[in-house]
């Protein structure tokens, strides 16, 4: 599965053909469907009833994206994106992939059904192949579209994790809000998102995998894996301020260059 | 849809007067008091009077009082969100160890739980809830009588049972509670030396797992003592339609969102039984350390 899932991103960030791109994109959605469900409980197989459907609707929207453009232009380049209706579509798409506000609602109980190492792979990995197409449509995409939902991504992506006792929800409001950051500032300066992803993907797999080794999974566990590991532990603590942002640690790196790139624009 | 479409477009050539009387056709089942499905019902059911939609209140003044209510109880789930989680501090939430869910002092407390006995299947149990002396309790009693309907496709009868009702918000949206700090159900009865059994649902997303319970039995000592019952969750074993499943997964807690507890008798023993019940709670056991009792090992 694990090799499903290279070859489906390698598939989709070399592609040039839409093709192409949405066959990536559905090995990807298919080849995690069974790490999900690994351990087989009713919330696993939930999470990847519900990962499914908003995946294999966003694959479909993303076609149907790509067909009306080739309709209209007559090629299916994905950096030739050029009808208005098709930017529209795929922006919804590529939203609903990613977990963009309003597309978002699936992605806490995706993240909390499955396991820890699974949930990082939903977390890097398989935002990767969206991000790419984004990055390679966004001079076609609307930037009005794109601004308002990363503004209520970032936002809400904030407040609704204020309450969550659950880490991996919390993560997954953290992505939400992460993805917002990258996607305000790809239609003026695309390769900022792409610093933002990479440290992002960065700090998140720090994240999960420290998560994962002192097998902490709710608050009240943290709270005491002091006690088993606590240089991993104080690890942790730094790597989720930097996460949050906090500057001197590398997370504010990207946030302080979005700033400065919206100033710019006039935006900020 | 599409029979409607043609049947209305092939009004025209019979003339425009018999237009009405095919959506009358079209609509009679829906204005009519028949019933658009099998006539069968199954004894002890009672006959449907009123269909659901004819039972809706339009009253303009009650909307308006009911508004106000949901709205004054989205005020407050806005306040409790800005305190914490669960509307306590994050500091509570960590170290608390004990919370008391259901407490029986008052008929408010009785009215959070619905009683039902096989008398929906034609059965001939009885189940009674009211308030116990002083106001201390609750007394579910009543009588189990095993004998099967004669509908010709019951086999089994006898049952009679006590579920909570789901919490629900402003708004009747889902209340979601996380009960993971929490490794044992904790309940204070006085039972009469009959067994019961406690079954946990877990309200899923997708229809396909609505008949997913999970059970474990509770044996009472009769007598004039309270017992106090600790069921770890990691006992709770996992069913589906009744018939427990060989996959067996541990009782997830952390989305406990229409989460109901229910308590039923069916020991196939005739005669008359009756439960106390002080209180029911959860409980952070240390001592506890068990993941999940069934099925633990690997499977090819």
């Amino acid at each position: 599965f694990t090799t499903s899932l290279l070859l489906g991103t390698t598939m989709t960030i070399s592609s040039n053909h839409w093709i192409m791109a949405w066959a990536g994109l559905e090995i990807n959605t298919l080849a995690i469907l069974p790490m999900i469900s690994k351990s087989h409980h009713p919330r696993a197989i939930e999470a990847a009833t519900k990962y499914f459907l908003t995946q294999a609707t966003a694959s479909a929207l993303l076609l149907f994206s790509s067909m009306i453009n080739a309709w209209q232009t007559g090629q299916w380049d994905i950096t030739q994106l050029t009808n208005p209706t098709s930017c529209l579509i795929l922006t919804s798409a590529i939203a609903m992939k990613l977990g963009l506000v309003p597309f978002h609602f699936w992605f806490p109980e995706v993240l909390q059904g499955a396991p820890l190492t699974t949930g990082l792979l939903l977390s890097t990995l398989m935002k990767f192949p969206p991000i790419t197409l984004l990055y390679m449509t966004s001079p076609s995409l609307n930037p009005t579209v794109l601004t308002f939902m990363a503004i209520l991504s970032t936002a809400l992506g904030g407040w609704m994790g204020l309450n969550q006792t659950q880490i991996r929800k919390i993560l997954a409001f953290s992505s939400i809000s992460h993805l917002g950051w990258m996607t305000i500032i790809i239609s003026y300066n695309p390769k900022v998102t792409l610093v933002n992803f990479y440290l992002y993907a960065l700090m998140t797999t720090a994240t999960f995998l420290t998560l994962n080794s002192t097998k902490a999974s709710k608050l009240s566990t943290l709270m005491t894996t002091w006690t088993k590991a606590p240089a991993l532990n104080a690890a942790l603590l730094l790597t989720l301020l930097s996460l949050a942002g906090l500057p001197p640690l590398t997370g504010f790196l990207p946030k302080w260059l979005i700033i400065q790139e919206l100033t710019k624009q006039d935006m900020a | 849809m599409a029979v409607a479409v043609v049947l209305l477009s092939g009004a025209p050539f019979h003339g425009g007067c018999c237009r009405h009387k095919v959506f009358l056709s079209l609509l009679g089942p829906l204005l009519s008091n028949s019933k658009l499905y099998s006539s069968y019902r199954r004894p002890g059911a009672e006959p449907k009077k009123k269909l659901s939609w004819q039972n809706a209140d339009f009253s303009f003044k009650k909307s308006i009082d009911h508004l106000k209510t949901q709205l004054s109880l989205l005020t407050k789930e806005t306040q409790d969100y800005l305190q914490g989680p669960g509307g306590h501090p994050l500091s509570q939430h960590v170290l608390e160890q004990t919370r008391v869910l259901w407490q029986f002092r008052s008929q408010e407390d009785l009215n959070k739980w619905v009683i039902s006995s096989d008398v929906e299947i034609g059965g001939k149990s009885k189940v009674y809830i009211k308030l116990g002396r002083n106001n201390q309790a609750a007394l579910l009693y009543g009588t189990l009588n095993t004998e099967v309907p004669r509908d010709g496709e019951t086999k089994y009868s006898g049952y009679c049972s006590m579920r909570s009702r789901p919490a629900v918000g402003s708004f009747n949206r889902k209340k979601y509670y996380d009960w993971s700090n929490f490794n044992s159900l904790y309940l204070r009865v006085r039972g009469d030396g009959r067994p019961w059994m406690v079954n946990i649902y877990t309200d899923p997303y997708f229809s396909h797992q609505k008949d997913d319970l999970y059970s474990y039995f509770m044996f009472t000592r009769g007598g004039p003592y309270w017992e106090e019952i600790k069921i770890p969750f990691s006992k709770f074993f996992f069913s589906s339609r009744g018939r427990v499943q060989d996959n067996q997964h541990p009782v997830w807690l952390d989305k406990a969102s229409f989460l109901t507890l229910g308590l039923t008798i069916g020991d196939k023993v005739d005669g008359p039984f009756q439960l106390e019940i002080d209180f029911i709670g959860l409980l952070n056991d240390r001592a506890h350390r068990e993941e999940f009792a069934y099925e633990t090992y690997d499977k090819n």
